[in-house]
């Protein structure tokens, strides 16, 4: 592949293909879920053309400024773009982009796994040609973690670059339909039910007359907290890695239908707080920290001593009493089921809805025949299911239509 | 207006604003491309203070837009003054010539007209303003639907009066907390950087030039002390960590209560200056803070050594 004046095209900038590369770069942001459109392009190349070519790290910068939005987007952006544009491998990576028919070798050392599917080369579109499939897709197709490492300790990994389309296509597309509440405290708005008065009288006092204005004031939509507790005992391995990244994605605090709060709790034998990994903005990276904090992954699963720690240690996340608390749970308890008792009591009594999200109820025949699997049954608010995409859909509706109840 | 990156961060450098390549980059093509640039980053990283520095290096005014909750149109953009528009209805009504039409005409005259920051830096004489819309992700939704059609077009339109444009286009920096998520609608329409605690050498630099005062050990003492509480996992230790500001307070504090070398009992005295969260000030003991004070310490010979052998 040489031109005519004889330079290699690829990486040669006499040869012009640097707009290649660079719509080559954009298409692989795009498969690793970054969102870049056609305008974004005309300003990479207006942005390139401003800053120049001549160094690297102002070609990333300028890249970054214009391609990326959002902070959690910053470590793939780097990655993928030291990994493209990285001199002795840059060839062999390009062929694989342009040319399907080459194998790329991706490395596959330092790289997240989403960084490394997005460089490999597109595989055949084989669903081009054939009717789309109906069949929902089962969380649980995606895992990955060997049997030793599940032995050995928590292993979530990260998300592949298509795990992560799914996640934040589900994230965005099933909204979990928390309510607001109307707190009792009022603020100023230009629509309202009572008049601002002391806003009034500055207003007047400052126009030298009554204001022709009236200031109104209304009572401000709060969203209750969300506390989600996640099994991660071994029975729960293949729900917990997916269900994880999407309540990451779906609940974050600064969403425009997310919590007031969120706290995230994973218990097996013990209680382990996850705020820090979930205050992470990158899903991976939440992974990863997850990965480091549970120490107890696929032991066995004692609710009644995990709830005794949340009473114990942890109980200011109930403060404000309108938290929806989620259990994430196949209620195969191991612990002392009086104590489980117990707790689960506690827990209704400080919770607005207590649901308990159960990954069984994939199977028809499902009754809760175990003993905490009983209790759960018995003191929770609803049982709903949270094996598939449909079952995501049906609980967003389902939390919104118990919390609707609940007013 | 700056040539090239290294001319701006120059230009920055003698204002005082210690800017590295990467948002010198950001900044350089914000200016050059026309395009809002919205910094997002952790409280006390420089965000409001890179639009002062801004507005020093190109001479422009700085108009600041500081949002809030609740925040209207008629805050940010313009609202007309009632009081003078009754007094002017006043007199007209004594004139047998003026009818009703003429009258409503004249009291939406350019001269009722308040203007608030958004029209002001429209309306700024050549070479234009500098805007900053602060704080923007504490504002409403609807808020932000309202700049759209500012940050896309640099224009905004008034009932009664048509369209503004802007003659001279203001540079508009908007900065973030991430208190909420901003809508993809205006993120379409900025650059974006994300600001980051510095480096220890840009640290050192901003604290130099802040409290010259300091002496050279103090100043570099400060650097590694909130450079090594950064680098803790909040988990363990704390909430949030110190930003610029706290760094340069702590080092004109340290400069009052004349402290030639930081020790665990000035760290634990003093931290109310680098935390803001009661369970943080509390969780300085004098234990950690020695913890702190030998770990920033073994850092800074670890980074001495691997300068030396570089």
């Amino acid at each position: 592949m040489t031109t005519d004046g004889g330079y290699h095209a690829l990486g040669d900038a006499r040869s012009g293909k640097m707009a290649a590369n660079v719509v080559g770069f954009m298409r692989t942001l795009r498969r690793a879920g970054l969102a870049s459109d056609a305008s974004r392009t005309a300003l990479a190349f207006d942005a390139l053309r401003t800053v120049g070519l001549a160094h690297k790290s102002d070609v990333q910068a300028s890249l970054e400024a214009v391609l990326v939005n959002q902070h959690s987007d910053l470590v793939v952006f780097r990655e993928l773009f030291d990994a493209y544009f990285r001199d002795p491998q840059l060839a062999n990576q390009l062929l694989a982009q342009m040319l399907p028919t080459a194998q790329g070798q991706a490395n596959p050392s330092k790289q997240r796994a989403r960084t490394r599917e997005a460089l490999s080369p597109p595989k055949p579109n084989a669903t081009a040609s054939k009717p789309q499939s109906e069949t929902p897709i089962e969380l649980d197709a995606a895992m990955t973690a060997s049997e030793v490492d599940r032995i050995k300790h928590a292993d979530f990994n990260t998300l592949t670059a298509s795990e992560y389309h799914l996640v934040m296509g589900l994230a965005k597309r099933i909204k979990l339909g928390l309510p607001k509440w109307r707190s009792r405290r009022y603020r100023a708005a230009s629509t309202g039910h009572r008049v601002h008065w002391s806003r009034l009288l500055k207003d007047s006092s400052r126009g030298h007359g009554l204001s022709p204005r009236l200031p109104m004031r209304r009572r401000q939509l709060l969203a209750p907290a969300l506390i989600v507790l996640v099994d991660v005992s071994g029975s729960m391995e293949r729900y917990t890695r997916l269900l994880l990244a999407f309540l990451h994605a779906a609940t974050r605090p600064s969403a425009p239908n997310g919590p007031g709060r969120r706290h995230v709790f994973a218990f097996g034998t013990h209680l382990t707080p996850l705020d820090s990994a979930f205050a992470l903005d990158d899903t991976d990276a939440m992974l990863e920290s997850v990965n480091a904090l549970v120490s107890d992954f696929a032991g066995g699963t004692k609710l009644g001593e995990s709830l005794a720690t949340l009473k114990r240690d942890h109980a200011q996340v109930f403060s404000g009493s309108r938290a929806i608390v989620m259990v994430i749970s196949d209620g195969l308890d191991t612990g002392v089921p009086a104590q489980l008792q117990q707790q689960l009591q506690w827990l209704g009594l400080h919770s607005k809805r207590l649901l308990w999200l159960n990954p069984l109820l994939r199977f028809d025949q499902y009754v809760p025949a175990a003993a905490g699997a009983q209790l759960l049954h018995k003191q929770c608010d609803a049982m709903l299911a949270v094996h598939n995409v449909d079952s995501l859909t049906m609980l967003a509706s389902s939390v919104a239509q118990l919390m609707r109840s609940a007013r | 207006m700056p040539q090239s990156i290294d001319d701006l961060i120059a230009a920055l450098k003698e204002v005082g604003y210690f800017a590295d390549r990467r948002l010198a980059t950001a900044v350089f093509l914000a200016l050059q491309l026309g395009r809002p640039l919205l910094l997002e980053g952790e409280p006390g990283v420089g965000k409001t203070e890179l639009a002062k520095a801004l507005s020093q290096v190109l001479a422009r005014p700085m108009i600041r837009l500081q949002c809030f909750d609740g925040m209207e149109q008629r805050e940010a953009l313009y609202e007309w003054n009632y009081t003078a528009q009754l007094l002017h209805m006043r007199a007209l009504e004594g004139q047998p010539n003026s009818s009703a039409s003429e009258i409503e005409r004249a009291v939406y005259d350019q001269r009722f007209l308040i203007a608030r920051p958004l029209l002001q830096a429209l309306q700024a004489p050549q070479p234009g303003a500098v805007l900053l819309v602060d704080e923007v992700d504490r504002a409403d939704e609807p808020f932000e639907a309202f700049l759209l059609e500012y940050l896309g077009e640099y224009q905004v339109s008034i009932p009664e009066m048509g369209t503004v444009s802007a003659a001279h286009k203001p540079i508009t920096i908007l900065t973030s907390n991430r208190t909420r998520e901003l809508n993809d609608a205006v993120k379409r329409r900025c650059l974006y950087h994300w600001l980051d605690y510095p480096d220890r050498e840009r640290e050192l630099a901003i604290v130099r030039a802040r409290v010259p005062q300091a002496a050279d050990a103090l100043t570099a003492q400060v650097a590694q002390v909130v450079g090594q509480l950064r680098s803790m996992p909040f988990s363990n230790a704390f909430q949030r960590a110190p930003g610029i500001a706290e760094s340069v307070d702590w080092a004109k504090a340290l400069v009052a209560l004349d402290t030639l070398v930081v020790d665990p009992e000035v760290i634990q005295d003093t931290a109310g200056i680098l935390f803001k969260q009661r369970d943080d000030i509390a969780a300085m003991s004098q234990a950690f803070a020695l913890d702190v004070l030998e770990a920033a310490a073994q850092h800074a010979q670890d980074a001495q050594y691997t300068s030396n052998t570089a």
